[in-house]
């Protein structure tokens, strides 16, 4: 192969301190430019477009766990195909698919949400779960795939050298998200396109080309927050029926999900996690004052947890009866967005006794050397494993062990409480086997139905009626412990080891997400 | 372009060229079982040390770092691969014990490092080893086969059956692996 390493013959004419430091830049330059920095660059590319490859992908297919597995499959079946690919590939090809590439993948956000808005225009929806997962292998994973053994088994270096050298990039690009990552899209892609460009730059492609369209880039990357925003607010009035002139107030990936604000014309603010719902809508509001207001209000408790931090309304609404709330939640960009954009809701510039802290749930409960009155969560439904070990027995058991006497732990059931519902029935059969009180509560304004737990409630089922009649609930249904008991029936709590729940789930919010 | 020998007669370019001793089969099985650990080793460590973005770390960089060393140093040693393989095991078996005895003990994660970048050996060394015997595009593509099969099969059969699965599986596959590894040694070494 020649790369423009063969063509670099520096003229090493000047003082010695010049010659060493032209001889340093040659052997860098050499080194980048080598078979070697370009599995190196491909490497870290990789890593960073997964970075955003999966959670845009997850976020449109409605980020469930079947969802993360199909759009990993997607991901590594494009390295295979790179691999196979391999023995078939020119090496006079590698560059305009490499041109090609850097188009697809900075512009894969906008163009992905498009297509899906689109499908669901036409309401074919459930194709989009067919396209994606077969255009990702595609046009994501193969490109980079490629080179190594490509070069390798052109006698162009060693798999152990070269292997090593990917891994190495890999590590880069991981380190490299750990560092820009939090600087949103726009970050991420700009060292995305270094990467690649060196990578064409090494596979023999001229300045003259690399620099306009260094240019296209560098003009495109500014315009993309513009387009990022539109393209995103365009999909969920397409998917979500959101009003027209929704406006996109921040989108961008954490460690853990994509985090998207929107607001609709007449001011209401929405969050969504992954592309699923996590607070705007009535019965959203609603659930925060059946989770958090009446049961704070009924025991004032000095000392409160909530799981889960989403708009933080729901620890609002704890606060105003409570001596001390703590916000334990494992995403930092969602305290972030829910400090800038739901002020109005969770009001921690006014609220003096409230504290955030960034864990996971089960570590800072297991390590927690306090005792709470009162813990609430308000976490995502058991779309995914991790969330589903918070519906656990096992977690409910460490929930228990740190609440005071007449301490009171209230559980969403994630779905309507009824002698037909796995979900509902799993979870408070996990509630009955840590606790001696199980009431639960099923508000018509919400749609589902909650839990208070505890081993000596505090308040009783006529406290809870009239005080759900006073926040404004008309219609409600309210089991006592006994009633729980016989809906739960045979149900098994969930556990870590069984969580096929999450199957069900998963498969049942894609299934009804592509009925609609 | 690269014309691909018949693979049951003579494998890589030039000098390098062997006989194959090793099963068509015995990538993908390889990628399976590494499939089955990276799930078993996530899922164990994000149920009982925490489910950070800091966990992923450790389990995505150890297991690269351990494979960067085991496919750059350790694959020129004459230790068996099969050793490596059974290391690699013992790692990961010290690492979901540990978990069990001492559940969100995150005192412990320099050891949870060091025992994943153990277990990352072993990965290093069969590409290390494994090149001489089939062309790289085969075996990267068979290897990345089975290890989607290890991704997919480890998750699925976790929700269905539980944490014993994470223990059985790679036990029986590393077996089977064992099984079809013929010395594996580095005899060039």
């Amino acid at each position: 192969m020649t790369t423009s390493s063969d063509a670099m013959q520096e003229n090493l004419i000047g003082t010695p301190n010049k010659v060493s430091r032209k001889i340093l830049l040659t052997n860098v330059q050499r080194a980048l430019l080598s078979p070697a920095g370009i599995v190196f660059f491909g490497g870290m590319n990789l890593i960073l477009v997964q970075w955003v490859l999966v959670r845009e992908m997850t976020a449109l297919l409605l980020g469930t766990e079947l969802v993360v597995l199909l759009v990993s499959v997607a991901y590594f079946a494009g390295l295979s195909l790179g691999y196979m690919l391999a023995g078939r590939v020119k090496h006079e090809w590698l560059a305009p698919l490499g041109v090609i590439t850097l188009v697809i993948h900075l512009t894969l956000p906008i163009w992905f949400r498009l297509l899906v808005a689109w499908l669901d225009s036409v309401h074919a929806y459930a194709v989009a779960f067919l396209i994606l997962p077969l255009l990702t292998p595609v046009i994501i994973s193969a490109f980079y795939s490629i080179f190594l053994p490509l070069f390798a088994d052109n006698g162009e270096g060693q798999v152990a050298g070269l292997y090593g050298t990917e891994l190495l990039g890999s590590g880069a690009g991981i380190l490299l998200l750990v560092g820009f990552g939090s600087a949103g899209l726009g970050a991420v892609f700009t060292v995305y396109s270094i990467g690649l460009m060196v990578i064409l730059l090494a596979l023999g492609v001229r300045l003259k080309v690399i620099i306009p369209l260094a240019f296209v880039t560098w003009l495109w990357l500014l315009v993309l927050p513009g387009v990022n925003n539109w393209s995103n607010a365009l999909w969920y009035q397409t998917l979500y029926g959101l009003p027209a002139g929704t406006t996109t107030l921040f989108t961008g990936y954490s460690p853990y999900q994509k985090v998207d604000v929107l607001q609709s014309p007449s001011g209401a603010r929405y969050l969504y996690l992954d592309g699923l719902n996590h607070f705007g809508t009535y019965d959203g509001q609603r659930l925060n004052v059946v989770s958090g207001q009446i049961p704070a209000s009924l025991m004032k408790p000095q000392n409160a947890l909530v799981f889960g931090a989403g708009s933080m309304q729901m620890a609002a609404m704890i606060a105003d009866h409570a001596g001390q709330v703590r916000t334990v939640e494992i995403d930092p960009l969602v305290v972030d967005v829910s400090t800038r954009f739901f002020l109005d809701y969770n009001r921690l510039n006014k609220l003096t006794n409230r504290s955030i802290t960034i864990d996971d749930a089960k570590h800072f409960i297991a390590n927690s050397a306090e005792q709470y009155d009162f813990v609430a969560t308000d976490l995502p439904a058991a779309y995914s494993i991790q969330t589903a070990t918070l519906y656990s027995s096992p977690f409910f058991a460490e929930i228990a062990h740190h609440l005071n006497l007449g301490g009171v732990f209230v559980a969403n059931l994630t779905s309507e409480f009824t002698p037909d519902d796995e979900v509902s029935r799993r979870i408070a059969a996990g509630l009955l086997a840590n606790f001696k009180n199980v009431m639960v509560v099923t508000p018509e304004s919400v749609g589902w139905s909650f839990a208070y737990a505890g081993d000596h409630l505090p308040f009783d089922r006529a406290a809870v009626e009239n005080a759900l009649r006073e926040s404004g609930e008309k219609t409600f249904i309210i089991y006592d412990t006994s009633a729980v008991r016989a809906i739960v029936a045979d149900a098994q709590p969930i556990t870590l080891d069984s969580m096929d729940i999450v199957l069900h789930v998963s498969w049942d919010w894609v299934k009804d997400r592509i009925e609609k | 372009m690269l014309n691909a020998p018949p693979l049951d007669t003579a494998i890589s370019e030039g000098p390098k060229i062997v006989p194959k001793p090793y099963h068509p089969f015995y990538p993908t099985l390889v990628g399976l079982l590494l499939g089955l650990l990276q799930t078993g080793l996530f899922f164990q460590l994000t149920f009982t040390l925490s489910s950070t973005f800091g966990t992923f770390l450790l389990v995505t960089l150890c297991w690269l770092a351990g494979s960067a060393l085991g496919v750059l140093y350790l694959a020129k040693m004459t230790t068996g691969t099969r050793v490596f393989l059974g290391v690699a095991l013992l790692a990961y078996a010290a690492c979901g014990g540990l978990l069990a005895l001492f559940p969100f003990g995150t005192v412990l994660w320099p050891l949870y490092a060091a025992l994943i970048l153990i277990t990352g050996f072993y990965p290093g060394v069969f590409f290390g080893r494994m090149s001489r015997y089939f062309p790289a595009r085969v075996l990267f593509a068979r290897e990345n086969n089975g290890f989607i099969g290890g991704l997919v099969l480890g998750t699925i059969s976790f929700m269905l059956a539980g944490r014993i699965v994470l223990w059985v599986l790679p036990l029986v596959v590393a077996i089977v692996v064992m099984w079809l590894d013929r010395g594996g040694q580095n005899k060039n070494a």
